[in-house]
């Protein structure tokens, strides 16, 4: 039976940076991973660095949603594959699920799929949160408290942003789900045999009501907030690093707890070879990553936004129009 | 101040009131200004040749000048968005190039 472990996690709560962890661990060197987003354009598989050993099937749509379907294909595919000795071998899976999934239908797909129950058995459920963010998330996004619900597993992220996550957070937590252990994870790092070591899932040790909402009727569980939307702008042409700073300032001015998450690739002209990644959650942004090398030939910047009610149009307006502005006051640069 | 600068600049504004969900319209004057009519306020938008402000900003006859495009957006907002309050964000503590 191979374990399928699944993470997840509010939007920007740190699950990509401890996958991209854990798969540089030799113990983790035999997993196969979904990761799935929230998008016109997936863009995680690419900021995780998978060993060779492992590999990614991407999903771009919401896996508790529209593609939750696929999920059992997908996993048959990927062991069917995998005993005709056209991947890797491997010896486990985890799901990395978009911010925005609902976990409820995802276990139960797990849980109760003939064409899979054969061949692989839960292990265990992770959730990230974020602390800077994580209590007025839980306030804010009906979503993130189910995420908290169904994990066997509590994995709090940014403490070296925030320092000692809040007691009241604490007590939140320990509101929503009181039999999962709480962990810390350190800039992404964190003991693996801790987070997958779970064994199998057991609905009943959850405080909230996890076994009526996985009884739910499969096609009415909670939808996405119709005002949030997903998309992704693209740019061909180098983005010059101070137009950037402007952007994202000026974004995170006029958005802010609107802008639920915003992560990228960007070509950032004074450096074609080294793309940077950008984080941002709500009005919180991270200082610019920077890859050793672009992770495929398309070398063009996609951003990807997940925000409520902040219309695409406008945000690609915003960066013409600082693009513009840089390049007037700086004849000569590319300013994208 | 580049036509491109000033066009960019303009439909950004036209993006702006409708995600920001507030009446008025924008337009481009002759003498190059940028107008905003039938909202909340007159707003009237000159791009300018000093090296201090970029921009001049008219909010009912009131003038305030400003540096960058960032600035006309807030002066913009604050006018005819009652329900908003500036959050001023830093980004990047760090080089923003790798070197």
């Amino acid at each position: 039976m191979i374990p399928i472990s699944v993470l997840t996690g509010f939007l920007g709560s740190g699950k990509t940076t401890i996958l991209g962890h854990l798969l540089r661990q030799p113990e983790f060197s035999r997993t196969a991973v979904i990761i799935n987003e929230f998008g016109e354009v997936g863009l995680d598989h690419e900021l995780v660095a998978a060993s060779e050993d492992s590999f990614i099937e991407l999903k771009t749509g919401c896996l508790c949603c529209k593609i939750r379907t696929d999920l059992a294909q997908t996993i048959q595919d990927m062991l069917q594959r995998r005993d005709e000795g056209e991947c890797s071998p491997f010896d486990r899976i985890v799901i990395e699920t978009s911010g925005l999934a609902d976990p409820a239908p995802i276990l139960q797909t797990l849980m109760t799929d003939t064409s899979i129950a054969e061949h692989v058995v839960l292990g265990g459920v992770v959730t990230t949160v974020d602390t800077m963010t994580g209590a007025a998330t839980l306030e804010r996004e009906d979503i993130s408290q189910k995420q908290i619900a169904f994990a066997d597993r509590i994995v709090l992220t940014k403490l070296d942003l925030n320092g000692p996550a809040h007691p009241l957070l604490l007590r939140r937590l320990s509101q929503l789900n009181a039999a999962a252990p709480v962990l810390s994870a350190d800039r992404g790092k964190i003991d693996s045999q801790c987070l997958f070591s779970a064994g199998l899932y057991d609905p009943h040790v959850s405080s909230l009501d996890v076994n009526s909402w996985l009884a739910e009727d499969p096609h009415a569980h909670a939808r996405h907030d119709a005002d949030i939307q997903a998309y992704t702008v693209v740019r061909k042409q180098p983005i010059g690093a101070v137009t950037l700073t402007l952007f994202l300032e000026t974004l995170a001015e006029h958005c802010g707890a609107d802008l639920l998450r915003l992560k990228g690739i960007v070509n950032i002209a004074e450096s074609p070879d080294r793309p940077a990644v950008i984080h941002g959650v709500q009005h919180v942004f991270h200082a610019p990553g920077w890859l050793k090398r672009w992770p495929s030939d398309d070398r063009s910047s996609r951003i990807v936004f997940i925000t409520r009610r902040v219309p695409q149009r406008w945000v690609e307006a915003l960066l013409e129009a600082i693009g513009a502005e840089v390049a007037d006051v700086s004849p000569g640069h590319c300013s994208g | 101040m580049s036509e491109v600068a000033v066009d960019r600049t303009c439909e950004l504004l036209v993006q702006s009131l409708a995600a920001w969900r507030v009446r008025g319209g924008v337009q481009r004057a002759r003498d190059g200004a940028i107008i905003i009519y039938e909202a909340r306020k007159d707003i009237r938008i000159d791009p300018t040749p000093s090296e201090m402000f970029r921009w001049m900003v008219t909010i009912d006859g009131r003038k305030r000048g400003a540096i960058s495009l960032a600035g006309v957006l807030r002066q913009v907002r604050e006018a005819l968005d009652p329900g908003y309050a500036a959050k001023r964000v830093r980004v990047a503590l760090t080089p923003l190039v790798p070197y």
